[in-house]
């Protein structure tokens, strides 16, 4: 069972349950500081009722006008903490927080298409495959060099589903850019 | 670098033309400091504050700054701003950028200072947080006296009446308010703050974490009914553990309340019952109402009531068999559910006034409970990854009642492990990666490991080989379930373990390495492998992960400022609480200094090669080694021990797997101290400073006093080695006439562990010693050695009489290591996989894993190889590192 809370700095000492598996990557100690610093509501931790780390979303908003909306940067669920439904409630907290806390257009999110299970709990989720993005994970020896899904679903403030029209073509990671 | 020096060709050629250009004296000083020259930037700043005016101008400002803050020196960049201010006390920008760098560098009391003088000067509701902040941080982190509880007072005041004025205009600064009001336990103003009534009730009801803070402070402050219907309402939106909890404490409190008055308790409890009923029948919420119905149970317990039998609530023993039945094919069943049955266990004993008999009828309660149901779904585990999943989880249960029952017999606990590397090696699942198979591969490693363990205790059964086939085996079985399934990260976690048992560092580094660990992780996994290298004399390896140590922390020194920065920039004033508070648990981290001292003493190695060492030496910062006890107590344990996917509570010793598989060295407060004490012992052997020298050396010779087992054996020799040598310097310098009597007593230490001539060559029967003692010993005479030559390069430079005897000494005990240490490099290379079958896996000799061991060479052939080689190539690379060293470490 879980609770969903907002990250701490002190959770990044008892991420490896979770950071270990191998496609979770750890990144520098300043970008999950700066997204503390920036949208503490957009990142969060699922706790388990013994008290160890499930499992937790990194997010943010940004963009201009019609294209602004709330990004999942990171979502990750240990090993043992799958098939529970938490990535759902941890997207479930962004998703809120998009609509109520900032008004969002929609929420996107990059995904490696190898990773199957994660695509299709999206998919679950009302995500759509929006465009693909050329060679957006590199390669580190672990992971191979991969295009990305950009994946979207639109809030209630998208009336008309602009932003979730697919495009025909993949782009470069540059056109990513808000 | 070559930017930097061009850079600095540039400022000198500008000031050629004109000596009084302040932004290239500035720009100069930037560049001296990149350049490592700190005395010289040190002094043109100073030159330049001195002048009238210098630092209004924003480039000398500028330049100035970021010397100051390459060099590490907050102090002196809030000079340089003050300096500005004089001249410029209409810009805001200086205002901020004093209070900024005061904040991100912790001078609490300069943070506040500066944060009273910008909200003075520009009057911003930004800048009253920032003095509520800066009170309440200095209140909570400023060491040494201090005045914490008026400068709460003070923070009180002012975010109440920023609250009264409605400056309370978001969450963060509604969260400081109730930081501050934390701080002075005041839960009644909290909960006035967290009011429905309040104009951020929206706001509140929007932050999920205020919610669930406001059902907190109710039960805190004892307004059980308003927390049940707060609670309630709220689990009727979602489906959070943590109110789940607040829940039944809310209801434990509210009957504890009605004492005397049954009908309102039951009344309670009837509630209760039929939210959970309510609640475990919504789709997707089953989990957390039956996990709140066993707490309820547990807290009922404790509490001592005899209440809510007749509404359904079971007896604990009974919730947790529900619980287990309704959701055993989840992989989280046991981990929710183990805390209960320790309590269970733990709980009614020590109500029933310690008595151990309660504690036996309930695990025999369990006992059954689980032998009504594990063979049942063991028979279906093929069938589907649900039922695989329901018999790990059963099987997780009885590994955990029979630790709680200090079960010491190592047969039980290999019991049934035949079936577990069925499921998890040879079935079909196991082909499938199935997670089931691979945690079924865990579980049997666990067993195997405990049983090992409890068979052949470590100190008594080295020299026998049992331990060795043991772990071996239990080897042979991770290595096949990395194969099956590489992305199970624990397999490799316990391998690395076992490995370094057996002495193996080069197999135990590729597996770590394949974990990709980094950054954070370095701190709180590091301590797997960091330190190991130099144990087993793969001295670079080790110095490379020692620095990729040393540079996260070094990373973190700029990284945290920086983001303390941010958050006041960017208002989430809650974040600064948590991020100093990591701050300090990674400047004071325990790993940190492991880390620093496993690259300090590679360095010297490495060094030791060249006769320069002594001028490495005499310029050591002995002063940032210089550990006190005062210091010592401030470190911080960051280790990640749980990672481990222990199945046992953490204080069960002799059960943790996590302390049993533990190599040496095992990193202590001690070792850290003597590793601090020891460079700095060469330092004033590189000096010729007797005096300190004996200080040092008598400090060393007390920590290992006091250390007792906390040392391992090779720690302690490389101590008893480096007293020798700092007893052969003091009579080299004062007494010759005993310097042959010490130099024997050092040449006789080293000599131990320069494997044998006679028995370079092995019998095979020597395996048991060889991954134990044999390369652990050779490593750290190496390092012995290495100060030896440090010491003789030492003395010769000072041109101390008898250092040549010394040096002639030293010369005869290289001579025998290059004789001997290829003869164990070319066994390692020719006759150690040979040797390994006849030991370890073509064996007669009956032991404790015979059936597991047959097993894995009739159906696990590649497995076997793998270890095979694995424990070979390690040797042989060890051998290699060490001779490499003995080679050039010429006198």
């Amino acid at each position: 069972m879980a609770t969903i809370r907002r990250f701490k700095a002190m959770d990044l000492f008892t991420v490896n349950n979770i950071n270990l598996d191998k496609y979770t990557e750890t990144y520098p100690l300043g970008f999950y500081l700066s997204y503390m610093s920036q949208w503490p509501d957009l990142f969060s931790a699922a706790e388990s009722a013994g008290g160890r780390l499930m499992g937790y979303m990194m997010g943010k908003v940004e963009g201009k006008g019609e294209l602004w909306h709330g990004h999942v940067t990171a979502l990750t669920v240990a090993p043992e903490c799958r098939r529970l439904g938490l990535a759902r409630g941890l997207m479930r907290f962004l998703e809120d927080a998009s609509e109520k806390t900032y008004d969002c257009y929609f929420v996107d999110l990059f995904v490696r298409p190898s990773n199957k299970v994660a695509v299709r709990m999206y998919e679950t989720l009302g995500y759509i495959l929006y465009r693909q993005v050329i060679d957006y994970y590199m390669g580190n020896g672990v992971m191979p060099t991969e295009y990305a899904y950009d994946m979207r679903r639109a809030l209630p403030r998208d009336v008309g589903g602009k932003s979730v029209v697919p495009l025909k073509h993949p782009v470069g990671i540059e056109e990513t850019f808000f | 670098m070559d930017n930097v020096k061009q850079a600095l060709k540039e400022c000198d050629r500008l000031l050629r033309k004109n000596p009084n250009h302040l932004s290239a004296h500035a720009m100069k000083a930037y560049a001296l400091a990149r350049l490592g020259d700190t005395d010289a930037a040190l002094e043109i700043g100073e030159m330049i504050l001195k002048i009238p005016k210098s630092a209004a101008n924003s480039h000398v400002r500028q330049a100035l700054v970021l010397t100051y803050k390459f060099l590490r020196r907050p102090g002196e960049v809030i000079a340089v701003y003050n300096a500005a201010q004089k001249h410029l006390p209409d810009d805001e920008s200086i205002y901020t950028s004093i209070f900024l760098t005061a904040a991100s560098n912790e001078m609490f009391s300069e943070q506040h200072q500066a944060a009273v003088a910008v909200n003075k000067a520009f009057k911003r509701e930004k800048y009253t947080w920032w003095i509520v902040v800066s009170l309440l941080v200095q209140a909570q982190f400023e060491k040494g006296p201090g005045n914490a509880q008026l400068q709460l007072t003070l923070a009180q005041r002012m975010a109440e009446k920023a609250l009264q004025d409605h400056h309370v205009t978001n969450t963060e600064h509604l969260r400081v308010l109730l930081l501050v009001l934390e701080a002075q336990g005041n839960h009644e103003a909290m909960l006035s703050a967290l009011s429905l009534d309040s104009p951020m009730a929206q706001q509140i009801a929007n932050d999920p974490d205020l919610v669930t803070q406001r059902i907190d402070l109710l039960v805190k402050t004892c307004s059980f009914k308003e927390a049940i219907d707060a609670a309630a309402q709220t689990l009727d939106a979602r489906d959070n553990w943590i109110d789940y909890k607040l829940y039944i404490e809310a209801v434990i409190g509210a009957i504890k309340q009605s004492a005397g008055d049954p009908d309102a308790q039951q009344q309670v409890l009837r509630d209760t019952c039929e939210r959970l009923i309510k609640w475990s029948h919504t789709r997707g919420r089953a989990r957390g109402a039956q996990l709140a119905t066993v707490e309820l149970a547990a807290k009922i317990v404790i509490s001592g009531f005899n209440v809510g039998h007749e509404l359904g609530v079971r007896s604990l023993g009974d919730q947790i068999w529900v619980y287990v039945d309704l959701f055993q094919n989840k992989a989280i069943c046991y981990s929710d559910i183990m805390q209960y049955f320790v309590e269970n266990v733990r709980e009614a004993a020590a109500t029933a006034n310690s008595n151990p008999a309660i504690s036996t009828v309930l695990l025999d309660f369990h006992s059954k409970q689980l032998s009504q149901r594990i063979q049942q779904v063991r028979q279906n585990a093929d069938s589907s990854e649900d039922s695989a999943q329901a018999w790990v989880n059963m099987e997780k249960i009885h590994y955990l009642l029979q630790a709680l029952r200090g079960d010491d017999d190592p047969e039980k606990w290999i019991d049934g492990v035949d079936f577990f590397l069925k499921f998890g090696l040879d079935s079909k699942n196991a082909k499938a990666k199935q997670a089931a198979s691979s945690d079924m591969v865990l579980l049997a490693c666990q067993r195997l490991i405990q049983a090992t363990f409890l068979a052949y205790p470590r100190e008594q059964q080295k020299t026998q080989g049992f331990l060795t086939r043991s772990i071996f085996t239990i080897l042979c079985v991770l290595e096949e379930g990395i194969r099956l399934n590489g992305e199970n990260f624990l397999l490799k976690l316990y391998a690395i373990r076992l490995y370094l048992c057996l002495s193996c560092y080069s197999r135990a580094r590729t597996l770590y390495d394949s974990l990709d660990i980094k950054h954070i992780q370095n701190d709180t996994l590091g301590y797997f492998i960091v330190g190991q290298g130099l144990a087993l004399g793969c001295f670079i390896p080790d110095l490379e992960l020692s620095y990729k140590g040393v540079s996260f922390y070094d990373t973190a020194y700029v990284t945290i400022p920086h983001e303390l920065e941010s958050a006041y920039k960017n208002g989430t004033y809650s974040n600064i609480p948590d991020f100093l508070e990591f701050n300090d648990n990674l400047k004071n981290s325990f790993q940190r200094q492991v880390s620093h001292r496993c690259a300090l003493r590679n360095e010297t190695i490495e060094q030791g090669r060249s006769k320069d060492v002594v001028e490495v030496l005499e310029t050591t910062d002995t002063q940032s080694i210089e550990l006190t006890d005062s210091v010592l107590a401030l470190l911080h344990d960051n280790r990640d021990f749980k990672v481990m996917g222990l199945l046992t509570p953490l204080d069960m010793a002799q059960c943790n797997l996590e302390i049993l598989t533990r190599p040496t060295p095992v990193h202590s407060v001690h070792w850290i101290r003597v590793f601090s004490l020891l460079p700095q012992a060469m330092h004033y052997m590189a000096v010729a400073d007797v005096e300190a020298l004996e200080a040092k050396k008598d400090q060393l010779i007390s920590t290992v006093a006091e250390a007792g087992d906390s040392l391992s054996v090779y720690d302690k020799k490389i101590v008893q080695g480096i007293c020798f040598i700092a007893d052969i310097y003091t009579c080299l310098l004062g007494n010759p006439s005993s310097v042959d009597e010490k130099i024997d007593e050092l040449v006789k230490i080293i000599d131990t562990g320069i494997p044998d001539e006679e028995t370079a060559d092995p019998k095979p029967t020597d395996l048991s010693k060889l991954p134990f003692s044999t390369i652990r010993d050779l490593a750290a005479v190496t390092e012995i050695f290495t100060y030896a030559v440090c010491a003789k390069h030492a003395a010769s430079r000072h041109n101390l009489p008898f250092s040549n005897a010394f040096g002639f000494a030293l010369t005869q005990l290289r001579k025998k290591a290059l004789r001997c240490i290829p003869a164990l490099k070319s066994w390692s290379n020719k006759s150690a996989r040979s040797a390994i079958s006849d030991s370890w896996v073509d064996t007669d000799r009956p032991m404790l894993l015979s059936d597991i061991s047959q097993h894995v060479r009739t159906k696990h052939k590649q497995a076997l190889d793998t270890v095979v080689k694995g424990c070979a190539d390690s040797w042989l690379k060890s051998a290699k590192g060490v001779l490499a060293h003995w080679e050039q470490c010429s006198l």
